[in-house]
């Protein structure tokens, strides 16, 4: 397997070794596990008629904790409660890890620190007398630095100088910083000026760009780290993650019908960089994907990949939206990440599905506050039921 | 106090007749006028009435679509209302104020100007297509809503004017009107005791001049030359 090769006291241990350095971690893991809303949960709660009762509702369940003390109740407060909960579960996990186990969750956070990063760069750039405080609320709390890097980051000036004060002092000292050396890296070799015009570069690219390099950076890196680790970690992972990398591919490709990405002539130079490097679609598959210029031929590109054919002809039938479908997906797969065990692969899995229970819980309230409860089953995915659609056969 | 008192301080001249009646014409004049703009003013009232009922319809339609496409676009991608947030920097709909003119009454009306944004896709990884479609909603949405405040604004306005011409109009049928015909009736009769007065005197000083003076009252005339405070008569009344 590819990555960088690990010794063997770096690397999880197999069915005997596993559970000395991470057997106490993993059963915690389980049993947070049982905090799932079930399908009595969700229908208890869709039998409710205002969020007052949601809340009783959700008392019953683990998130009683969280929202019980709260006093106004809103979808957004739900939202927040909820990732609170995550976020504390997730600390737990984090603090009681040891290498490589910290590691890997620490990859996890990455991603949403990447999320936070664009978001404060965009907020500056727009308006450099940004509120720093109501900023930070606005941040996924996974992805969090010091406040300190919050800060200067929304300090730094708008110009030349500023990037690159921004870049060198701040931004290289986070866990990402290696992503934006790499990425500044690449931009400049292309264009292959000197290293003032670097410095240029985050000013004048489009932020689109700059954040969908980063993220394939670090889903390069995150699946290199994991094939590292070998064992089921490195075949579940590398699953996951190559859907990911799928799902991004196709959604790019769609969305772009109707926008200047789709142009023929700009089809090679702009859209294709934005695929990420690896995947099942990858590389014959994107290759095509780059080429493809309305659904059609998306279709016809997606019909030798069986998953992504069924996906596309949820979406083309008008059944569900493309992105619930590569929901369903998703959530097909993290559950099959709990099926073994001996693994780290149910931790990622664990962030994911607790994200879309998330969801799930706020859809349902928006829904119940605009009084269109039978819409509610257009967006919902339940997690670890018995009356999921794939376990149907 | 009756409105149909007339106006106090004015003399019965012939001069003052011819002004008042001008007035009376002038009210009179004044009143179908405005009578007539008072019903135009009416008429639109009911028909702005009937258009904010059916946009009000409208929009009670198509909000609750609206919010649950945006509810539905940020299931798909949390993230993308900051990203609209902090990247969006021209407004698309722009409103501009202009009246409207009903009979001379002038209303604020508000004209909507929509420039289509220009700028890239949001939830290009995720939930492109259904933002897109919430984004739709949302623009259809404003642009009723723009038309539902001029509408409300003019209603306000229109509203203001009716109840004014409205008071003017009772105010000269039942006031003005009333006070200025009983003057002018005042005026005439008094002219008129005046002309009656004027022939009667006439009359006696042509008599007069017929058969001379009258014959005067002697007793009258002693009483005259007599020292005054010597009356015999009136002695019994001083009493000290």
């Amino acid at each position: 397997m590819p990555g960088k090769t690990l010794l063997l006291s770096q690397r999880p241990g197999g069915l005997a070794t596993f559970n000395i350095q991470d057997g106490f971690n993993e059963a915690l893991l389980r049993g947070l596990q049982l905090g799932f809303l079930s399908d009595a949960d969700y229908r208890s709660i869709l039998q409710c008629e205002n969020l007052a009762d949601v809340k009783l509702n959700l008392q019953e369940t683990d998130y009683g904790a969280y929202v019980g003390d709260v006093a106004q109740i809103s979808p957004s407060i739900v939202r927040e409660k909820a990732l609170e909960k995550l976020v504390n579960e997730f600390n737990l996990l984090r603090a009681n890890a040891n290498q490589p186990l910290s590691q890997f969750l620490e990859f996890i956070r990455y991603d949403y620190m990447i999320d936070n990063v664009m978001l404060i760069l965009k907020a500056t750039l727009n308006n450099p007398n940004v509120d720093v405080a109501s900023l930070i609320k606005q941040t996924h709390p996974l992805g969090q630095f010091e406040e300190s890097v919050f800060n200067s980051i929304c300090a730094f000036e708008n110009s030349p100088k500023g990037y690159a004060e921004l870049y060198q002092s701040v931004l290289i000292d986070t866990p990402i910083g290696p992503y934006f050396a790499r990425f500044l890296q690449e931009e400049s070799a292309k264009v292959s000026q000197d290293a003032s015009y670097v410095q240029n570069l985050l000013e004048e690219l489009p932020t689109t760009k700059l954040e969908s390099s980063l993220r394939k950076l670090y889903l390069e890196d995150f699946l290199e780290f994991c094939q590292g680790l070998g064992g089921d970690t490195a075949t579940i992972m590398t699953d996951v993650i190559k859907a990911r990398a799928d799902a991004t591919a196709i959604n790019i490709t769609l969305n772009s019908f109707g926008t200047m990405l789709n142009d023929p002539n700009l089809r090679e130079s702009e859209r294709k960089p934005l695929y990420p490097s690896m995947g099942f679609l990858y590389p014959e598959g994107t290759d095509k994907l780059s080429q493809v210029g309305d659904e059609m031929e998306l279709a016809a590109v997606l019909r030798t990949y069986q998953v992504y054919r069924g996906i596309f002809d949820k979406h083309q039938r008008g059944d569900k939206t493309i992105d619930d479908a590569f929901y369903e997906r998703e959530v097909q797969l993290n559950e099959m990440a709990w099926e073994g065990q001996f693994h780290y692969a149910a931790y990622y899995s664990y962030v994911r599905l607790k994200e879309q229970e998330i969801r799930n819980l706020v859809w349902i309230c928006e829904c119940i506050v605009q009084r269109q409860k039978d819409r509610a089953s257009d967006h919902f995915v339940p997690v670890f039921s018995r009356e999921a659609s794939y376990r149907k056969r | 106090m009756s409105s149909s008192d007339r106006i106090d301080g004015v003399f019965a001249t012939r001069m003052n007749q011819q002004t008042y009646k001008a007035k009376v014409k002038g009210a009179e004049k004044g009143y179908e006028l405005l009578k007539k703009k008072a019903d135009a003013l009416k008429a639109r009232f009911r028909a702005l009435l009937k258009e904010i009922r059916d946009a009000k319809m409208a929009l009670a339609e198509e909000m609750p679509a609206a919010f649950l496409g945006l509810a539905s676009a940020m299931y798909l991608n949390e993230k993308f209302r900051d990203n609209v947030a902090y990247e969006v920097k021209d407004a698309s709909v722009r409103v501009f104020a202009s009246e409207d003119n009903v009979a001379g009454v002038r209303l604020p009306v508000f004209q909507e100007n929509f420039i289509e944004s220009q700028g890239d896709r949001f939830g290009l990884t995720q939930g492109g297509q259904t933002i897109e479609q919430a984004k739709k909603k949302f623009q259809s949405l404003i642009l009723k809503l723009v038309k539902l405040a001029s509408l409300q604004t003019s209603f306000v306005t229109l509203d203001e004017a009716l109840k004014v011409t409205n008071r003017r109009v009772n105010a000269l049928e039942f006031v003005v009107i009333p006070r200025m015909t009983a003057t002018v009736k005042y005026i005439a009769k008094e002219l008129d005791e005046m002309e009656r007065e004027e022939f009667f005197r006439l009359k006696k000083v042509v008599a007069m001049s017929d058969d001379g003076p009258p014959p005067e009252d002697v007793d009258t005339k002693e009483a005259e030359t007599a020292l005054p405070g010597f009356d015999e008569s009136n002695e019994d009344d001083v009493i000290f």
